[in-house]
């Protein structure tokens, strides 16, 4: 896998040549102190974003333990295998771990904390030392979020509406709710910091123009992260206030408003939506570039409908609540708003699907989990304009079609954005690469199985099923066996990973410094970076836009190395000159439509 | 595995009619896109895959302002066409006609409570903690007439919650409206066909959510007139419907002690009324008399004047002693009495469907029994 340059094009005018391998880190940032306090108090972006992986990854896995819970009572109709409470506190857990401690962090602070100082060109985040803290308090709101949970589990739903959360439920919301809390704090955290490192931290010539769009997607994203959680942060000390001391904030019989709490919750939990997909997005730009070796398709609509999801994603979140008796007219406000939040989204869609136009493209793991990620997201976002749309959502409103509707947009949009950025960048974090042919398999059995899991969730939310029922009528017991038949294969795909990535940190082909021949400043510094992430001496410069794979150059103007895939340096058309370090610099610009 | 549910659910209501011209709508036209866009996806996926013979240089193309023109303005569009056809049929079902029924219907956690305009009231669900399975099977049913072309009959629901908030969900009708604790909400329906269809409880309430379930009957008109007057089982329990007046005469019937010589039992000294209305009653001394309203009247207020055969006139006259509309619903019970349904003398009114009982609690209704 390590590149080499292609000898035949040396001395061919216009076309310049891929730079030399640079020479391995010493020490790289993994090898510079191995003592676990060495990782404990790293303030280097990179330790604390794999901190953070390996985090989330627990967090995934006791998510998805709840969930298969879930789905096995689901094979009964009248929840034969778990007690009512027990299915109740499962999908509660299962909500609160994967929205709050999983999706939340997965892009932001794993792959977001690692790669936007080296996309940029800096050497770290501005504020190193609250990066370092932001973990730290990420752990302590997880350290609650599990206290709850081993101290039986909370029964509320992750929305935690009044006045059940508050009155009704005899289970442990207090530190459920203390956790989601604390742990809000490591997100705004995460977001300040990212917002001012790329205000002020982008290297010579990196404009905002030329920024890498997974860098617009993650800025979007912070500032939801500024700007939103405050606001359930209230909103949980308040919902916190009344349980503990009984005063009436949202409870109506001791004189509250349990709309209110709703208004306020879904506040900030619409938006958190786009931060959890939001930085999908900013992956699938990425990676649908490198392995389609084409520029991106409109860069400016692609990064300019991420802010407007950001601020657009602001004034719509009344949409969860078109039957919990709010206005008429602010209905019809809110329907009209979220039919807007979806135009940006299509926009993202056919530009991506543009890109792929006259491309070169090969199917890598990443890329698989990307075109997943098209067809998935796809499918989320427009069964999503049923639920914007009022009349079909006073049907379909907390079915299952809801249900799956998210699903298609949080765990086959955002979970396999996630997988393609954890693909691409492994080598780039690791300095090893996994098995290709696992790592497809994983990708396509992955896919399948959402697919077997979901699709039957839309039809019995067509036919009305109510979501968070462990007793269904049993009619429809055929549709949930299949979906829990398919969640099974969903699990066996997200198994094959957590075997081959761990594995290729021992067994895997050492990776070069730019092994999928991408045109980002991180794929300039050698696999795994050191620990300022580029040389004091040859600090980057950035020279033009982050895609120019057609031209065949990266952002500091160099040439690429040869791309993985069949028609490498040996095939014609690298005999040719015309593949890796391809065309020459000169080449026209083409236009489409 | 049990019978499968038809491919489209049951559209039961003018609504449900009105929800599944959007959805379809809406269903075609996002298809149309979606597959366009996968098809692209795949075309180029596979007409743009690096072959091995193929050419790895790739054209240089930035985007096109005119594509992105259309490709944000024509779904724009599109969206907004959802948004005109969401409204409406939003607008039909926010709007209950002004001659609607009103139904007022209460949640609290697990059950429903339904009272309709001559107070009288149906109980849907009940509280696991409390109940038998086989309860469960005879849990009531919201009764609901049904309306025709010539006679529109709109129900107008108005909810409300007693502890945490719930939501009140028919998907035949394909409504749906959150019952909130401190304030009321409103849903209507106009059903169309007859038949039985599943309540939900649509937001999560507790424990025993998924079993805070009930049926609507939507029954002909007439026989929702003879279920109003406490004549028909279409609530799904055998007694009279609480709050009636039929069931107002039975608390008479026992409280005036006509139970004592009116029962079921050996030691009774009068006929048992069950059946009576509308039978054929042999009297003392020959002849025969239909037992109608009137007849009924006559036997309680000279009970003297047409004795049955077979028995002694033993009872005292109750005239004067019962005011007009007290006599009218005993009456109303008399004639509502089934066969097997006579109270026993010591019986109090049966409690409430899933009120707490008086034997050691069971367990809920999921463990036993599976198919």
């Amino acid at each position: 896998m390590t590149p080499t340059a292609n000898p035949r094009v040396q001395g061919v005018p216009g076309l310049t040549p891929p730079p030399p391998e640079p020479p391995p880190a010493s020490p790289n940032y993994l090898e510079n102190g191995t003592s676990l306090w060495s990782w404990l108090s790293t303030v280097d972006h990179k330790r604390i974003g794999i901190l953070y992986l390996l985090t989330i990854s627990a967090v995934f896995v006791l998510g998805g333990v709840a969930a298969g819970l879930v789905r096995l009572n689901l094979v009964t109709y009248n929840s034969g295998i778990l007690s009512e409470d027990a299915y109740n506190r499962a999908f509660t857990a299962h909500g609160v771990l994967m929205l709050f401690f999983f999706l939340i962090p997965a892009v932001p602070a794993v792959l977001g904390n690692f790669l936007i100082p080296m996309m940029i060109g800096a050497k770290d985040l501005a504020f190193p030392k609250l990066n370092l803290a932001s973990w730290y308090v990420f752990l302590v709101g997880l350290v609650f979020g599990a206290w709850a949970i081993l101290n039986g589990g909370i029964d509320t739903g992750w929305t935690l509406y009044p006045p059940y959360s508050t009155r009704g439920s005899q289970s442990s919301v207090v530190p459920g709710v203390v956790g989601v809390f604390v742990s809000g704090f490591s997100s705004i955290m995460t977001g300040l910091n990212i917002l001012v490192t790329v205000h002020k931290m982008r290297a010579p010539g990196m404009t905002w123009g030329r920024l890498p769009l997974f860098v617009w997607s993650l800025y979007a994203t912070s500032l939801i992260q500024l700007l939103g959680t405050p606001v359930v942060a209230i909103t949980l000390i308040l919902l916190g206030v009344e349980r503990v001391t009984g005063e009436g904030i949202f409870d109506p019989a001791i004189g509250g408003d349990p709309v209110l709490f709703q208004h306020l919750f879904w506040f900030y939990s619409h938006p958190a939506v786009y931060i959890m997909i939001l930085p999908g997005f900013g992956v699938v730009s990425e990676v649908i570039t490198c392995f389609s070796r084409k520029n991106i398709f409109g860069y400016h609509a692609v990064a300019w409908s991420s802010m407007g999801i950001a601020v657009v994603g602001f004034l719509l979140w009344a949409h969860h609540m078109f039957v919990a008796g709010i206005s008429y007219y602010s209905a019809l406000l809110f329907s009209f708003l979220s039919m807007l939040v979806a135009v940006p989204s299509a926009i993202k869609v056919f530009n991506w699907t543009a890109t792929l136009y006259r491309g070169s493209i090969t199917f890598q793991a990443p890329m698989l989990f990307v075109i997943g990620f098209i067809i998935l997201f796809t499918v989320g976002g427009v069964t999503g304009l049923f639920l914007a749309t009022l009349g079909t959502d006073i049907h379909l409103h907390d079915t299952y079609f809801v249900v799956a509707h998210f699903h298609f947009v949080m765990v086959g949009g955002m979970v396999l954005g996630y997988m393609a950025g954890l693909h691409f960048w492994w080598p780039k974090m690791t300095g090893r690469m996994y098995s290709d042919w696992w790592s497809r398999v994983s990708a396509a059995i992955i896919i399948v199985g959402f697919f077997l899991t979901f699709v039957p969730q839309f039809y019995i939310g067509y036919h009305g099923i109510p979501r968070r029922y462990p007793n269904y009528p049993p009619e429809f017991q055929i549709y949930h066996v299949l979906s829990t038949a398919g969640a099974s294969i969903l699990g066996l795909g997200y198994l094959i990973p957590a075997l081959y990535l761990p594995l290729s940190l021992f067994y895997g082909e050492k990776a070069g410094a730019n092994p999928w021949s991408a045109t980002g400043l991180e794929w300039a510094s050698p696999s795994p970076p050191p620990v300022f992430n580029f040389d004091e001496e040859r600090m980057p410069v950035v020279v033009c836009g982050p895609y120019e794979y057609a031209l065949g150059i990266d952002q500091l103007g160099r040439g690429l190395p040869e791309p993985p895939g069949p028609g490498g340096a040996e095939g014609p058309a690298g005999r040719a000159g015309v593949t890796g370090p391809a065309g020459p610099m000169q080449k026209e610009t083409e236009v489409v439509g | 595995m049990n019978d499968l549910p038809p491919a489209v659910p049951v559209a039961a209501s003018t609504h449900a009619v009105d929800f599944e011209y959007a959805f379809w709508y809406i269903t075609a036209a996002v298809t149309v896109g979606s597959l366009a866009v996968f098809g692209a996806l795949l075309y180029f996926c596979v007409a743009h895959r690096r072959g091995a013979e193929g050419t790895g240089s790739t054209p240089r193309i930035l985007g096109s302002v005119r594509l992105e023109l259309a490709w944000t303005l024509i779904p724009t569009v599109i969206f907004f066409s959802f948004f005109a056809v969401g409204a409406v049929v939003y607008s039909r079902a926010m709007r209950p006609p002004e001659d609607a029924m009103e139904v007022f219907v209460f949640g609290k956690q697990w059950m429903w409570k339904a009272q309709y305009p001559n107070g009288q009231r149906v109980i849907i669900g009940g509280n696991p903690r409390n109940m038998l399975p086989q309860e469960r099977e005879k849990i009531g049913k919201l009764v609901l007439p049904v309306s025709t072309k010539d006679s529109r009959r709109p129900v107008r629901i108005t909810l409300t919650s007693e502890d945490v908030i719930h939501d009140f969900g028919i998907p035949a009708f394909r409504s749906k409206m959150d019952a909130l604790p401190g304030r009321y909400t409103t849903a209507w329906y106009e059903p169309t066909k007859v038949g039985e269809y599943h309540i939900f409880c649509d937001q999560y309430c507790g424990t025993w959510h998924s079993l805070m379930v009930g049926k609507v009957a939507v029954v002909p008109q007439d026989e929702f007139d003879r279920w109003l007057a406490g004549l028909s089982t279409a609530q799904g329990t055998e007694h009279p419907v609480d709050g009636s007046d039929a069931q107002e005469g039975r608390n008479l019937f026992l409280k005036l002690q006509c139970i004592k010589c009116h029962s079921a039992n050996a030691e009774a000294r009068a006929p048992v009324l069950e059946g009576l209305y509308g039978s054929r009653v042999p009297l003392k001394g020959g002849g025969a008399e239909i037992a109608d309203e009137d007849y009924i009247r006559q036997s309680i207020l000279k009970p003297r004047a047409k004795v049955v055969e077979g028995w002694e006139p033993v009872m005292p006259s109750y005239e004067g002693q019962l005011a007009e509309d007290d006599l009218e619903k005993v009456v109303r019970y008399i004639k509502s009495l089934r066969r097997g349904t006579t109270p026993d003398r010591t019986d109090r009114m049966p409690a409430p469907v899933g009120a707490p009982a008086e034997r050691s609690p069971q367990a809920p209704p999921s463990s036993p029994e599976k198919k």
